[in-house]
């Protein structure tokens, strides 16, 4: 198991060191993918500043908790950016093409070498301002010594979360082999849980809570955060991370059944 | 080593009429068929066998191929490679096969091949020292230690198809299926290819599985070839008897010093001219060989003439285009 682990560490290590060296191949593209990024975390930010300057709470929050909440969710939309976006618009082609061929052959999970192999450098870049401004609203909203030590697992949950989403409406692909209307659910799913779970009406909220849990994603641990009693919806979040990684797990697997591979 | 029962594929094919209107009507009504891509198929392979697998496009190679390496899953039938069934792509299996084809690429386009190669590495698991020897051979036998280090996308065809070979030999397999390996390369760049992989057979001795529509390829590597025509198994047998399937016969090659117009006498012996009525090609029966070419010479004003047993490609294509004249096996 150990050895295992020291396998996939030292793939992944050269992962990133290729997909750098790829990407710095095109400078310019490098750096224009760094600023439109910051432009829409900046841009994400400066929506949240206008509305209070309307309004001094939004349900039961305050400027700085929906400013954390934000921030929170911008550092997953990061690591999501990071290390497993690119793939989900490469696999279309993967698979009309029968590039995928090559994946199948090699001794390594096909799953974690389809989707965590194009790794895009330049959103790794953005962690300066994501995190910075986590910790910042953070200190701002007062969180006790528990919640901090607690924040780096939630994050990790919740980028498991996204994660599972995500590659269980990209395994669908399989089958429609067009990608983009799937990528494009997958980020109106993003852009809805950028928002906390009660501006949403009551159907809708139990249906992308439980339903398509979307919104556990950031409500489900900052809820608890801000008020360990509230914890129902991590809990659930937990329940749906396990569910949908044991999906996602079933569904590659039919799907790699379902696969034609293209001819050559 | 491979063991093939009964297996088949079929495939599920979605049917559109052309233009606007048939799109339309597709888009609520869509029309489905079968296509079987290969019939149920018997198939032994030993360890270090060469064989090659021939037939025309569409005849299901490819497709045998990737039931093979464990990349699309059999509609049916029993197959087992190196004691595993390929379709539950155990890390057992892929660690010990390789897939080489012509017309797709596992290398990364916008990198170096050496990048590459260190990731093919970390997936393998290969220890540092085996890696680097193994670099330092291949790149020897192939002649490319000079491009390791140039962008994929920048590499010509001929040398783009050497780092894929090494690429794919770094890990020491003991199955190589090649996928037309030569396609779109020329002769010297073909010839290459083929001398490699056959110094590398003879030093390592895996079991190569080889399709190519060279039949340069086929002569020079297999030692026993599969025919495959519309997906059933028409031959398998050695490279010998494939080329007396259609009996003992020559080929004799005449050139004349002028146009033949008195050519019943070859009329027997399926001749085929050349545009000028200059030169001929005729296959004869081995027993007929010196009386036919003694009157052709005394008859005929010959200026050049040559004699060979029949080509593989002239065999194969006479087979192509009357499959009857085999029995399905």
């Amino acid at each position: 198991m150990l050895k295992q682990i020291q396998q996939y560490l030292s793939v992944y290590q050269s992962f990133v060191s290729t997909s750098f060296a790829e990407s710095m191949n095109f400078r310019l593209h490098f750096v224009l993918l760094i600023v439109m990024d910051l432009f829409f975390y900046g841009s994400a930010f400066f929506t949240i500043e206008i509305i209070y300057n309307q309004v001094t709470v939004i349900g039961t929050w305050n400027k700085h908790q929906v400013m954390f909440f934000l921030a929170f969710m911008l550092s997953i939309n990061q690591l999501v950016m990071t290390m497993t976006s690119e793939a989900y618009w490469r696999f279309p082609e993967l698979l009309k093409s029968g590039e995928l061929d090559f994946i199948l052959l090699k001794p390594v999970n096909s799953l974690f070498l389809t989707f965590f192999r194009y790794i895009r450098p330049g959103s790794a870049f953005n962690i300066f301002f994501t995190f910075p401004a986590l910790i910042y609203f953070g200190v701002k909203v007062d969180l006790t010594p528990l919640a901090w030590g607690l924040l780096p697992f939630f994050l990790l949950f919740a980028f498991l979360l996204q994660s599972a989403i995500d590659l269980l409406i990209a395994t669908s692909m399989f089958w429609m082999l067009e990608g983009t209307g799937m990528n494009f659910l997958r980020m109106e799913f993003q852009q809805m849980s950028r928002w906390p779970d009660f501006i949403y009406p009551g159907l809708f909220r139990n249906l992308f809570s439980f339903g398509v849990p979307i919104l556990l994603i950031g409500s489900g641990p900052i809820r608890f955060l801000f008020n360990p009693n509230d914890f129902i919806p991590f809990v659930a979040m937990l329940g749906a991370c396990f569910l949908l990684w044991v999906l996602v797990a079933l569904f590659w697997k039919k799907g790699l059944r379902a696969y034609e591979s293209a001819s050559s | 080593m491979i063991h093939a029962q009964g297996v088949f594929k079929e495939f599920r094919l979605y049917k559109k009429e052309a233009g606007f209107k048939g799109s339309l009507k597709a888009f609520f009504s869509r029309q489905f068929e079968i296509k079987r891509a290969i019939a149920p198929l018997d198939l032994e392979i030993q360890r270090g066998e060469i064989i090659g697998l021939l037939g025309p496009n569409g005849a299901g190679k490819t497709t045998l191929m990737k039931m093979l390496t464990g990349i699309i899953v059999p509609s049916g039938g029993r197959l087992s490679v190196l004691g595993c069934e390929p379709a539950q792509r155990l890390k057992y299996f892929r660690q010990r096969i390789a897939l080489v084809m012509g017309q797709k690429s596992q290398l990364w386009w916008d990198l170096p091949a050496m990048d590459s190669f260190l990731l093919i590495q970390k997936y393998y698991e290969i220890p540092p020292k085996a890696f680097k020897d193994r670099v330092e051979e291949l790149s020897d036998l192939l002649r490319v230690s000079a491009y390791l280090n140039v962008h994929v996308r920048k590499l010509s065809l001929g040398e783009r198809m050497k780092v894929e070979l090494m690429a794919s030999l770094l890990h020491e397999p003991e199955v190589l299926f090649l996928d037309e390996p030569t396609i779109g390369l020329d002769l010297l760049s073909q010839k290459n290819i083929r001398d490699f992989l056959f110094q590398y057979h003879q030093k390592r001795n895996p079991t190569l599985i080889l399709t190519s529509h060279y039949m340069a390829d086929i002569e020079a590597l297999a030692q026993r070839v599969v025919l495959i025509i519309e997906g059933h198994k028409r031959f398998d047998g050695s490279i010998n008897k494939f080329e007396n399937l259609l009996g003992h016969n020559k080929t004799l090659n005449f050139t004349f010093a002028q146009q033949i117009k008195e050519f019943n006498f070859f009329s027997p012996y399926s001749p085929r001219w050349n545009a000028g009525g200059k030169a001929v090609e005729i296959t004869v029966p081995e027993g007929e060989l010196r009386q036919v070419a003694s009157h052709i010479l005394a008859q005929y004003p010959v200026t050049d003439f040559s004699t060979q047993k029949t080509p593989i490609e002239r065999v194969l294509e006479t087979l192509l285009n009357s499959p009857e004249l085999l029995k399905e096996t």
